[in-house]
């Protein structure tokens, strides 16, 4: 039976679907999409191995590794796409693009000096993009997300609709990202969904 | 919210006479002014009446506008009530908006704004609003004082609800609920601001500019649908604009910021720890039906740095006979409706006020055509301010005289003057214009504890202690004059801007006339006639108060309680200081003795539908899905909420009479074949780090550190009372990489309980624990042919045999061609059983692949029902039996305890108490008739004793019927059970009305041996 193909699938394969939703006049307020294709994995620093580890980091891909409420990293010199998300105290979650076996070569890599786990699949990553992501936020997120007080690079781990997620801001468009536990990825979509509705959203299969 | 001011300036001249606008009449409405759209008309109805209105009005000023004085019926005495105030504090004008399931019952006529369409009906009243039956209520009413039904309705007790209850709720009480679910979308929304400006009149707009000015984050929140509070209401100039004209541009330049956010139709309604607050915006309560895709009202809360409480103050209502006839109005309200609304409330007008504001609404109304028949001034000295106004309006002025009562039924046809004195005269107006003074808007200031301080100067309270980062400017803190109101309001604004960083100075104030509001408190009129109203929407009079105090309730507080004064709706916004001034009266106190009552949030009414928000229906919390949803979905199976998350219950097929049919052929296939079951919901954290052993051997009861890689070890974990916290399977995937499985319930409470461990009690150990639950869909897979199973969807290269993979062995595989996996023989049905970890986003492929593979070996899928059927029959411990209240001890993990090191519990599971012998225990038990069914909950009894509570040995924790045994079997904890196997007694259930022998078994009812798993 080596022949099946186990055809992954998104967190919201069945609720997403491309297309213009909710205001219909007007150009939409804001973009969504869920980013499915993404690697994550949580990295922890192992006791008293912080400060090595950052240098490891720094070493390995260049990236001062956040300890405040931010994210680092971005298009590395090899092309690839890698940030650490500040996580708590001495966490981070790991996020890349086009990556296989994420954990394998993160442990590989800062193994000695970190704990790895694998995270995959068990966030969903959704992306808001266009002049009323902060609106449509401010509905169930009680973080300021004024430009002065949350920038660019900014993240916070908060609560939306009862749910536990990690947001942080990608530019000053503005984009935004959300993680959530993805058991709960068509809960925080329907708020989120029924938030954007006043201003018209669009939602792309890719960004 | 209204902010107050006198002007004498200008007089605008009007026409006496009312012309009819867009062709419909209007026949109160004046000729010229207001802030009204006389270009388009709204029509609107009124207990079925059709009438005309324009945009700008209220419901309340349209009313006046079409002469309707008479709006609905009082709580208690079914009195004829009109309209009182013009604003939130509007206590008689009450009225049911819309209709069906939209009706709002208890809508303040004075906030409503008007639209086209506008259904609004009178409330408390049968047959009719003119013809009340209930009203003959008023003709007993010497006994309805207040206490009367705690006196009345005292016995007998079987009584009360029955029969008094429901003839209380008939005679008395307000507005209808609305018939079905409200079919409107509400939503909850975050603002933040380093100034908050509440309330928008004189003041409150000068310190919006002047933080705004300073590059301040800065949000304005005004109750009304337009900006400017009592200045929408003069007539005279500010800095030589029109006072609309002032309030337009301050507001223009205020929205020209790009960081200021002006917030209209929105009610601050309550002040909550660190700068927060909570607002109610009325998005769309201003039209029929809110647009598509927009809610019709969002609650705010708003977090400011700063906040500058302007709201205002509210005019109080003059004590004496009949003071609630319609026509009988605050004398506020009649300038407000004169000259914001361009609606006549009257002909003929009475002014009766103790302070030279109010008395200057004789100018207006004067202005308007209005015949001031007379301006009673109670004042005992004669006032030239007061001689002035009469000459100038052609009133009579009574100085020194009060008006005694109102005169007519369902509207005031005349008033009874006694003059100074002494002598009494009648005379005719259908308006009466009253003010006893003004009380600052202070709720806000007060919501956190702050108590409200007596100043004489203006006999009223005003805020004492406000809240951190709340200053209070204007009429809210006693401020009165126009222009110290602007200049107030400037100086707070800068001030609150520039105590967070922004350097500024109050902005410049304009030139506005001097005014004078000196006051000399009358609390009530002696000798009146007829009911002196105090509070009008709970029908509380002057002598209730005196009864309160005859009868020892002398305390603010009791004083409310015993006569509802202040109680609902308007919470008492025109009565509260009324009345317990009264109470000082009588007590011979002064007012800062007698005391004041606690203001709570909200302000004003907010529904429950704007603070659940989108939290509603089944979005009330969030939903956890499996990843087999969609597939288990497809097919036909049945869900079970089991905390968040959704689980298949049972998988029907064709033929199955119900759950039961379903759920015996799922075991059976489990028992004979291979089922599958997602138990993804189980909770899983990942633990790793060098001390990752001892991390598990000081949580967990039974010990760690001899487990190899490879291997799946049960766990017990208690809490540090010693008793059974959760238990669960901890597999060895590496020499320090540990996974934690929990029950589904726990999963969250024991990730925060190890959270704790590491992070308070152990910071020195060297691991770190992460909740992997999400990543990982599981399912089990169990029967006797489960490796068959198996060994179709698990690449070659990896041996599944008994020898390589035996019974609480684990191993990483590949699947479906190189997919990553974790491979667990591990049982909870008793047979020989795995459960498979594939990466979430594979869940579905996997659960699809399963079943296609096990067609031809007759895989079944099962739920909730078949799997708990299964451990009952393996007596299994689970939510029935993990209690809180059982141990280790009674569980019968005893030996599993390891004695020989320290783990979470282990000091207080020795204490006498927890192991006595005569605990209660996990025994099994199976009825005597194998065709009786047990219930869960059934108490255990010794035969023949009385069932009393001193007989009670126990009860059935979890029941089950076997279909491998054919017989009902159930777990039950019994006192001294192990040492009673075999004995037979009765199982009572109460509840249902069964009682069923039964006999004393061991809690594993099949393969105690454990043949089938190992096989």
């Amino acid at each position: 039976m080596a022949d099946l193909i186990a055809t992954p699938r998104a967190a919201l394969a069945d609720v997403l679907r491309d297309g213009r939703y909710g205001r219909t006049d007007g150009t939409p307020g804001l973009t969504l999409c869920e980013r499915a294709e993404l690697s994550l994995a949580t990295v922890i620093a192992r006791k008293g191995q912080s400060q090595a580890l950052a240098e490891l980091v720094k070493s390995a891909y260049g990236i001062d590794l956040p300890s405040t409420p931010r994210f680092a990293g971005g298009q590395l010199p090899d092309g690839r796409f890698l940030i650490f998300i500040w996580a708590g105290f001495e966490q981070w979650l790991a996020l890349a693009e086009g990556a296989r076996d994420f954990d394998r070569e993160l442990t590989l890599g800062l193994g000695k000096r970190a704990l790895i786990m694998d995270q995959s699949d068990g966030r969903a990553i959704l992306r808001l993009r266009g002049p009323k992501a902060r609106e449509a936020l401010a509905k169930g997120i009680a973080i300021d997300l004024h430009p002065r007080a949350f920038k660019p690079g900014d993240v916070a781990l908060t609560t939306a609709a009862h749910i536990g997620v990690q947001l942080w801001q990608v530019d000053e468009t503005p984009t935004y990202e959300i993680a959530v536990p993805r058991s709960l990825a068509k809960s925080l979509w329907a708020w989120l969904s029924a938030s954007a509705a006043e201003f018209g959203y669009e939602v792309t299969s890719s960004e | 919210m209204t902010t107050t001011s006198a002007n004498v300036g200008e007089t605008l001249s009007r026409s006496e006479t009312s012309t009819p606008t867009a062709g419909v009449p209007q026949p109160a409405r004046l000729a010229s002014g207001g802030l009204i759209d006389r270009a388009r008309s709204l029509p609107f109805s009124f207990d079925g009446r059709k009438l005309f209105g324009h945009p700008g009005d209220t419901l309340a000023s349209a009313l006046v506008a079409n002469g309707v004085k008479l709006v609905g019926r009082s709580f208690k005495y079914h009195r004829p009530r009109g309209i009182l105030s013009a604003g939130p504090e509007e206590p008689s004008a009450l009225v049911e908006l819309r209709s069906g399931a939209r009706r709002e019952p208890n809508t303040r006529a004075t906030s409503i704004e008007l639209f086209d369409g506008l259904e609004a009906a009178s409330q408390n009243r049968w047959p009719s609003l003119a013809f009340d039956l209930m009203a003959a209520g008023s003709v007993f009413s010497p006994f309805l004082a207040a206490g009367f039904y705690y006196k009345t309705f005292m016995w007998p007790a079987s009584f009360w609800e029955k029969v008094y209850e429901p003839l209380i709720r008939r005679a008395a009480g307000l507005g209808r609920a609305p018939e079905g679910i409200d079919p409107d979308h509400y939503e909850k929304a975050h603002a933040f601001c380093d100034v908050l400006v509440i309330g928008s009149g004189a003041a409150g707009l000068m310190a919006a500019l002047s933080a705004a000015r300073s590059g301040a984050r800065v949000i304005l929140c005004e109750e009304d649908f337009r900006l400017g509070g009592r200045l929408l209401c003069e007539r005279g100039l500010i800095g030589g604009e029109a006072a609309p004209e002032f309030v337009q541009r301050i507001e223009a330049e205020l929205r020209s910021f790009p960081d200021v956010r002006v917030m209209t139709r929105t009610t601050l309604f309550g002040t909550y720890d660190h700068g927060t607050y909570g607002a109610l915006e009325r998005v769309n309560d201003h039209i029929a039906l809110p647009p598509p895709f927009e809610p019709r009202q969002r609650a705010w809360r708003i977090v400011a740095k700063r906040c500058v409480l302007t709201a205002g103050a509210i005019e109080r209502p003059l004590v004496f006979g009949n003071n609630d006839r319609p026509g009988v109005m605050l004398a506020g309200a009649v300038r407000s409706y004169l000259n914001r609304f361009a609606a006549r409330p009257g002909r003929r007008a009475v002014v009766f006020a103790n302070n030279d504001d109010a008395a200057s609404v004789a100018v207006d109304l004067h202005a308007a055509g209005v015949e001031v028949a007379a301006l009673v001034d109670p004042r005992p000295e004669t006032k030239p301010s007061s001689v002035a106004l009469a000459e100038k309006t052609g009133a009579r002025l009574i100085a020194g005289g009060v008006v005694t009562g109102a005169i007519g039924g369902p509207a005031v046809r005349a008033v009874e003057v006694r003059e100074a004195n002494g002598r009494s005269s009648r005379v005719a107006c259908d308006v009466v214009a009253m003010s006893g003074g003004f009380s600052p808007n202070l709720h806000l200031a007060t919501h956190l504890g702050g108590r409200p301080v007596w100043d004489e100067t203006i006999a009223g309270f005003v805020p004492g202690d406000t809240p951190r980062g709340m200053a209070a400017a204007g009429a809210a803190r006693g401020t009165y004059d126009l222009a110290d109101c602007l200049a107030a309001g400037a100086k707070a604004g800068a001030e609150a801007a520039d105590a967070v960083g922004f350097q500024t100075r109050p902005s410049a104030v304009p030139q506005v006339e001097p005014q004078s509001a000196a006051v000399t408190p009358l609390w009530r009129v002696r000798g009146h006639k007829g009911k002196a109203f105090i509070d009008f929407q709970n029908d509380v009079t002057d002598k209730d108060i005196e009864l309160a105090e005859r009868e020892g309730f002398r305390s603010v507080e009791h004083l409310k309680r015993y006569t509802t004064l202040g109680m609902a709706t308007d919470q008492g916004k025109t009565a509260n200081v009324n009345g317990l001034a009264v109470m000082a009266e009588i007590t011979e106190r002064s007012i800062p003795q007698t005391g004041v009552t606690t203001f709570r949030p909200p302000f004003t009414p907010v529904a429950i539908g704007a603070l659940a928000g989108h939290a509603r229906g089944k979005e009330h919390r969030p939903t956890r899905f499996t990843p087999s949803h969609e597939w288990a979905h497809a097919q036909g199976a049945v869900f079970v909420e089991t905390g968040l998350w959704l689980r298949a219950q049972y998988f029907p097929q064709e033929g199955d009479r119900s759950w039961f049919d379903a759920c015996n052929r799922e075991v059976i296939a489990v028992r004979s074949r291979v089922g599958v079951c997602d138990v993804s919901t189980l909770g899983k954290i990942d633990i790793q780090g060098a001390d990752a052993p001892e991390f598990l051997e000081r949580v967990y009861c039974n010990s760690w550190k001899s487990l190899p890689v490879g291997k799946v070890r049960y766990g017990v974990m208690l809490r540090e009372d010693g008793f059974v916290f959760d238990d669960g399977t901890t597999a060895r995937l590496g020499p320090d990489h540990y996974l934690m499985t929990t029950t589904t319930a726990n999963a969250a409470a024991v990730m925060q309980h190890l959270d704790f461990c590491h992070q308070v009690l152990w910071p020195d150990l060297d691991v770190g624990l992460v909740s992997v639950t999400e990543q990982w869909a599981q399912y089990a897979i169990a029967g006797p042919k489960s490796r068959e199973l198996l060994e179709a969807i698990v690449d070659r290269e990896h041996d599944i045999s008994n020898a390589a993979l035996p019974y609480m062995a684990c191993s990483e595989v590949t699947v479906l061609g190189g997919l990553r996996a974790r491979l667990f023989r591990i049982s909870f049905s008793g047979e020989l059983a795995y459960e498979l970890g594939v990466p979430c986003r594979h869940g579905d492929a996997v659960i699809r692949a399963l079943m296609k593979a096990g067609q031809s070996l007759g895989v079944a899928p099962y739920g909730l029902e078949a799997l708990n059927v299964m451990r009952v029959e393996k007596g299994h411990a689970a939510g029935g039996e993990l209690n809180g209240q059982t141990t280790a001890q009674d569980l019968g993990f005893s030996r599993l305890m390891a004695m020989g090191k320290d783990f979470i519990g282990r000091a207080m599971s020795q204490r006498s108490a927890l192991l006595d012998p005569d605990r209660q225990v996990l025994v099994g038990v199976k009825p005597l008739d194998p065709s009786a069914r047990l219930s869960a909950g059934a108490h255990f009894v010794p035969l023949d004793v009385p069932v009393n509570p001193e007989n009670d040995d126990g009860h059935t924790t979890s029941v089950a019927f076997s279909p491998s045994l054919n017989v009902s079997i159930g777990l039950g904890l019994l006192k001294r059970g192990r040492e009673r196997m075999g004995e037979r007694l009765r199982a009572v259930d109460a509840l249902r009305g069964t009682d069923i022998r039964v006999e004393v078994c061991p809690n594993c009812f099949l393969d105690p041996e454990g043949a089938r798993l190992r096989g």
